[in-house]
Parts: structure tokens; sequence; C-alpha cells
């Protein structure tokens, strides 16, 4: 029981602090960077380019989508089956009310916080698989890019095996995978979740400038 | 007087409303005999207890006083017969079955070893299959190897796993896979439909294959010809198919309960489900073993797209000459063919 004490207590507080620490060190560290100054004259304003960009890459564009098709429906399925998985599934609102936030919200109804789960699981087993078959992604994933899938599909799997919210070693169990799951967050390819942000805005700030948004 | 015995008239009313609920076994005494005023029975009513509780044993319905509960069944009895056959003969021989299968993988890899590509390996690759037909193929067999390993243990957990972690880890053991089962279950439905229709069409069995069947294959030596999947793998993916669809039922059945109206459809799901999982899973070893480190050249085929020349001759020289073939047409033209195993 004492194990399970230390995953609960100190282990939690641990992760979750260096993930909140590590994630704002991060960004702060790629805000400070800056950007080089452009001398041209702006064509544009450069704000409305990067929101554009923003957006407009959530699809591909018409000439990438036969290429892409496949990694964009795995993509949307697993990053959004992950998300409400995250966010409104009745336990984690629960925990987060309970030891983060101090308030909750609404939770979905079980059999779509399984679908969501089912989901995301789907996306996610189709993107490692395209990581390793597809020879382009191959070439360019190293070893960063294995451990944050198989982190997060160990952190998802393990949730997968506590769904019945009967047995503490299994919530244990999961927690302790999210928290080596945090841990990891920050110095990996996982900071994408936050940073891509910076990166379509960067990129839109200077297309936008020029008057054209790619 | 007439107020005491209204009173005591309404107290028994009173008293008997919820008893007649939680009394659900018959009159002992036929209405018939004791409307005619006959004595109720001999000393132990019309039937004995042994009597009564046989028929309750056997799973007969009883009318229950109270109408909203209707017709109750005491003792489930079909269930009892259910354990025995799926605790009996299924768990027995389908571990027999699952230990056959691997013994019969371990047997061929010592006797036969690996089958080696006899010309070498030329260089030249020729596309085998696209993006799409590799992730299909690694989805279903991702999720199936979770549900075979999580039901392997829902099944023979209690015998093998139970013994040696004791009875509190194989709790959470037990519902961990459990809980697996049910979520992984739907997705495997999901990827066997767009199997089905992704490989159907080339394993559909052609007149080929009769002579392979005549030439035992290349397992053994020797050469049969085959189109893009032999005998042996046709056979092995109409058995997916078929067994799939029959565990995709039962297992609909089974983590929706509430589609049946009788408590036999599930029974009978439960046991049809696990004998159709006890006769792939042994073939699907040999698949994997077959497809991985059996076969030189074979696993190239689900992980880059391509196979060698030499290995497609070998294997598969039928449909090898057409692919290749059509390549040769291809060149001069100078379409723009796709570089083998580029995504799709």
């Amino acid at each position: 029981m004492i194990i399970v004490e230390i995953i609960e207590g100190p282990l939690w507080y641990l992760a979750a602090t260096v993930f909140v620490v590590g994630v704002l060190w991060r960004i702060i560290g790629i805000l400070r960077l800056g950007r080089r100054t452009d001398l041209s004259v702006p064509r544009a304003a450069a704000i409305p380019g990067a929101v554009k960009a923003l957006f407009r890459h959530l699809l591909p564009h018409h000439s990438f989508y036969n290429k892409t098709k496949l990694h964009l429906f795995a993509g949307y399925l697993f990053h959004i089956g992950l998300f409400v998985v995250l966010f409104f599934a009745a336990p984690h609102i629960a925990f987060l009310e309970e030891r983060v936030l101090g308030f909750g919200w609404e939770a979905m109804p079980r059999w779509a916080f399984i679908v969501s789960a089912q989901a995301a699981f789907a996306g996610l087993i189709l993107l490692w698989f395209r990581r390793i078959a597809d020879p382009t992604m191959r070439q360019i994933s190293d070893a960063d890019d294995h451990v944050g899938s198989w982190l997060t599909f160990i952190a998802m799997l393990t949730g997968c095996l506590a769904l019945q919210e009967s047995n503490v070693s299994l919530r244990a169990l999961h927690m302790l995978s999210v928290e080596i799951w945090l841990i990891y967050f920050p110095f990996s390819r996982l900071m994408h979740a936050f940073t891509f942000v910076l990166s379509r805005g960067y990129t839109g700030i200077i297309y936008g400038r020029r008057g054209v948004t790619p | 007087m007439t107020r005491t015995f209204v009173w005591i008239l309404l107290l028994a009313g009173f008293l008997a409303g919820p008893l007649s609920v939680i009394a659900p076994l018959p009159p002992l005494a036929s209405p018939v005999i004791a409307a005619e005023g006959a004595p109720p029975g001999e000393s132990l009513g019309n039937e004995s207890d042994a009597d009564l509780w046989r028929r309750v044993r056997r799973g007969e319905s009883f009318m229950l006083s109270d109408p909203r509960l209707g017709a109750a069944v005491l003792v489930q009895s079909e269930g009892e017969e259910w354990r025995s056959i799926r605790n009996g003969p299924v768990s027995r021989y389908g571990g027999i079955l699952v230990l056959v299968g691997l013994g019969a993988v371990i047997l061929f890899a010592l006797l036969r070893g690996k089958v080696k590509i006899e010309g070498g390996r030329t260089g030249r690759r020729i596309p085998r299959f696209t993006m799409l037909e590799r992730s299909i193929h690694w989805f279903v067999a991702a999720v199936f190897i979770l549900l075979a390993i999580s039901g392997l243990i829902i099944l023979f957990g209690r015998y093998i796993l139970l013994p040696v972690i004791g009875p509190s880890a194989f709790g959470a053991v037990a519902s961990a896979a459990m809980q697996g089962h049910n979520l992984f279950g739907p997705l495997f439905i999901v990827g066997l439909l767009v199997m089905l229709f992704a490989y159907a069409l080339d394993n559909i069995f052609q007149a080929a294959d009769a002579k392979w069947i005549i030439k035992g294959g290349n397992l053994f030596g020797g050469h049969a010809p085959s189109w893009k999947y032999n005998f042996g793998e046709k056979t092995y993916f109409w058995l997916v198919v078929m067994t799939g669809l029959v565990l995709s039922v039962t297992g609909i059945l089974m983590e929706f309960p509430g589609l049946v109206d009788t408590m036999w459809y599930l029974q009978v799901s439960t046991i049809v489900h696990a004998t159709a999982a006890l006769l792939v899973i042994p073939v699907a070893m040999g698949h994997i073993y077959l497809g991985s480190i059996g076969v030189e050249g074979a696993l190239e085929g689900m992980t880059e797209g391509t196979v060698d020349e030499n290995w497609a001759r070998e294997h598969h020289d039928l449909w090898a000459e057409k692919v290749m073939r059509e390549m040769a047409e291809d060149e001069p033209k100078g379409a723009a063919k796709p570089a083998p195993g580029a995504a799709e």
C-alpha cells in the first residue's frame, strides 16, 4: 500500500510540478528567442496572418490531401478522442476537481467516454504504424517520437484497464504511467501540444506580412 | 368484536402484501383440492421438500403472488450447465488446442528452420502492399493480439495465474483483462470489416490453389504456383473473417446483454465466442511465425510495402510475373509510378 500512497501523493506532486515548470520553461524559452527584424514594408498585418495560418493548417492543402488522408484521419481521431477522454470523462473530472482545480464540470455519458477512448486508441495505433511504415516518416523519426508514442499508449491502456474503478492497484498503475508521461512531456516532442500554436503562428506572421498565407 | 375482526383482517392483509412478494414458491397444496375442502396433502403436503427443491434446481418457473414480478426462476439451471461446458470441455480442449498450435509452430521451426530465399536477394524490389493495406493489417493485428491475450486471461487465468499470483492480484489482472477486452472488441469489428473489403478480392480461391495443395506449398521444399496469396494464406484469411464475424456477433451480445431477452443467448454466445477464439488463435500463431521470422523476406512486404523480386518469384510466381509485366509496360511510357512503399 505504501507504493500506492507514494504514487498518489508525492510522486503525483513531483510529476505535476515538473510538467508545469517544464512546459512554462520551454514556452518562455521559445518566446524569448523573439523574431528576426523584418525591414521590408509590410503588405498586410502580421497578426491576422498568424491567426489565419493557425486555422488554415487544420486541413492540408488540396494537393497534399491524397498523400495525407490517412494521417489526417488518424491524427484527428487520436487527438480529439484523447482530448475528450482527458477533459470530459467522469473519473478525470472528479480527479481534477479534487486534486487540481477545486471545481468540476459536466461529465459526458459513459458510452461516449468509451467511444472516445476507442477512437483515440484507433488513431494512435494507425499513427504509430505510419511512423514506422512510411519511408519518409521512418527517416525523420527518432527514439523520442517512439518513446512519446509508447508512453502515451501505455498511459491510455492502463487507464482503460482501470475502467471498472474497483481496484486500487490498477488506478495506481494508471497514475504511475501518467506521472512518467507528465515528467517526460516537457523534454520531448510531446510539447507539440503547446508549441504547434507558436510554430504555426510564427510562420503565419512572416507570410502574413508578405500578404500571403500558405 | 366486528371492529376487532376488521382490524385483524387489515393487519393480516398488511403483512401478507410484502410477504407474498418474497414468497415465490408455488402453493404446496393444490388449489383444487383445497377448494374442495380436502386436507392440504399428507403430513408433508402434496409435495415433499426434496421434490420441491429439485424442481427449483431444474430451473422451473414459479408464479409469484405479486403479478408485477411475473414468472420467476429461482435457480437458473442452464447457468450451471453453461458453467460446466465453459469450464469443462471448452477450457480443456481449447487449452490443448492452443498448446498444440504453439507446439506445432516450435516443431516446424526446429525441423524446417527458416525458409530462405533460395535464389538469394536480387536487390530489386517490387511493390506488394499499399500503405492502406498495411495499416489495416497492423491495426487488426495489434487489436487481435490485445484481445487474444486478455481473452486467454479471462478463460484460463483462474487455472494458470490464480495459483501463481494469488487471488488479490488475480482480481486486478482479471478486471483489467475484462475491461481491455470490452474496450478493444468494437475496434476489432471495425478493423475486420475494413480488412474484409480491402483484402477479399485477392483471397478468392483460384485454380492455381489446387496445384499448390497438391505440391504441399513451399513449406516442405519444392515450388508451388501462387497468385498474390497462396492457398494457406487464403484459408487463413477466410478463417479470420469467419471466426471474426462469429466473435463480433457474440461479442456484441455479451457487451450489450439488453439486446436479447433470455439468458440462453448470452450463455451460448460465451461458449461460441470462446470456441471461435480458440480455433483461430493457434492458427494465428502459425501465421505470425511464418510472416515474421519463419520465411525470409516475408515481413518486409508488410513493413516496407515491397518485397525482393526473387522472394516474389519463389512464393507468389504468378502474381510476381503479373506485377513485373505491368511495371515493365509502364516504364517505357515514363509513367511516374510511386516509389515502392511510398505513402498513398
